[in-house]
């Protein structure tokens, strides 16, 4: 029924755990670093690197994991960072990334700037 | 508490590095083009969504021949404004309905996902939420209450169930005072929730 992958994509999330963040009809995002990662994970999965429902069964478990912290050492909810960790698994587990690769990547100075 | 929110900044300034450093790797890789983001979220961000939605209804007001060309035949006259994108998939199950002095309309989805949002863009949460769905056939007049928007008794509220046969969406009322506004000015007052009948479109603030 959907022509286009971007809408198949974000249709498959609606009204389930992993339906992201939007207001009026749009996608909302807080910061310019969460429009990245969600249209990195579109792009790749579009560009067929993975599964776009593989990649979601990795989102809700993220999402999960938080749900089930303990509440007194719960981080606070930030739907792209469940979905950050999400797209790491799945990058590492289609082979795209090695363990570790993105940790050497990132430069010391790059953390908590 | 300032310590808290100083945790969260700096949460907030990891993930930025995380997915920078991981854009950065990926392009390196050759798995991503320096593009490929920007492309993905245009589809979002100038393609399909409620901006679409609003400058069907903002023509709708303006050109009393065209509303009733999009009554009568709703493909046919989204068809006429020429979105990019939009190339007869996305809008051929389309059927618009207006709200007038006697019928305010609502549009709801019991069975199906089926959402027009080339159109109205995203569904917001609660749309696909069991409650909503049920009570909006049963009793239209109290949900529209509790989304703000009295209707009196004796006005006529038709609910229409939008499937994968038909979508819907509402052209709703034009507000008052609004007559000194230009066709791209009254476009930015339609809301997604007004198109969807749980809202109604406010009068613009005084000239």
């Amino acid at each position: 029924m959907f022509t286009r992958f971007e809408e198949y994509a974000a249709t498959q999330m609606l009204g389930q755990p992993d339906s992201p963040p939007r207001s009026e009809g749009k996608l909302f995002f807080n910061e310019a670093w969460q429009r990245t990662v969600f249209g990195m994970a579109l792009a790749l999965s579009k560009q067929g690197h993975f599964e776009w429902e593989d990649f979601r069964r990795n989102l809700i478990s993220s999402i999960a994991a938080w749900e089930q912290d303990a509440c007194n050492g719960q981080a606070r909810w930030n739907y792209y960072e469940r979905y950050t960790l999400a797209l790491i698994t799945i990058l590492e587990q289609c082979g795209v990334l090695k363990p570790g690769e993105l940790e050497q990547q990132m430069t010391p100075g790059e953390v908590n700037k | 508490m300032a310590a808290l929110f100083d945790h969260d900044k700096n949460r907030e300034a990891t993930s930025a590095a995380k997915v920078r450093a991981l854009e950065a790797l990926l392009i390196k890789k050759g798995v991503l083009g320096s593009d490929s983001v920007d492309a993905v979220l245009s589809h979002f961000e100038t393609v399909a969504g409620p901006f679409n939605g609003a400058r069907i209804v903002a023509r709708a007001w303006v050109d009393p021949a065209y509303k009733q060309r999009l009554l009568d035949d709703t493909p046919k006259a989204i068809a006429e404004l020429q979105f990019p994108g939009m190339t007869g998939a996305e809008g051929e199950h389309m059927k618009a309905v207006a709200n007038s002095d006697s019928v305010h309309n609502l549009i709801i989805c019991t069975l199906c996902s089926c959402y027009p949002w080339p159109v109205l863009g995203l569904p917001p949460y609660w749309y696909k939420d069991p409650v909503f769905r049920s009570r909006g056939v049963r009793e239209p007049h109290a949900v529209l209450r509790e989304f703000g928007v009295p209707i009196p008794a004796e006005k006529e509220v038709r609910v229409w169930d939008s499937s994968a046969q038909i979508r819907w969406f509402v052209i709703p009322e034009r507000p008052a005072n609004s007559e000194h506004l230009n066709e791209a000015q009254l476009a930015a007052l339609v809301t997604p929730e007004a198109m969807m009948g749980v809202a109604l479109v406010p009068s613009p603030p005084a000239a």
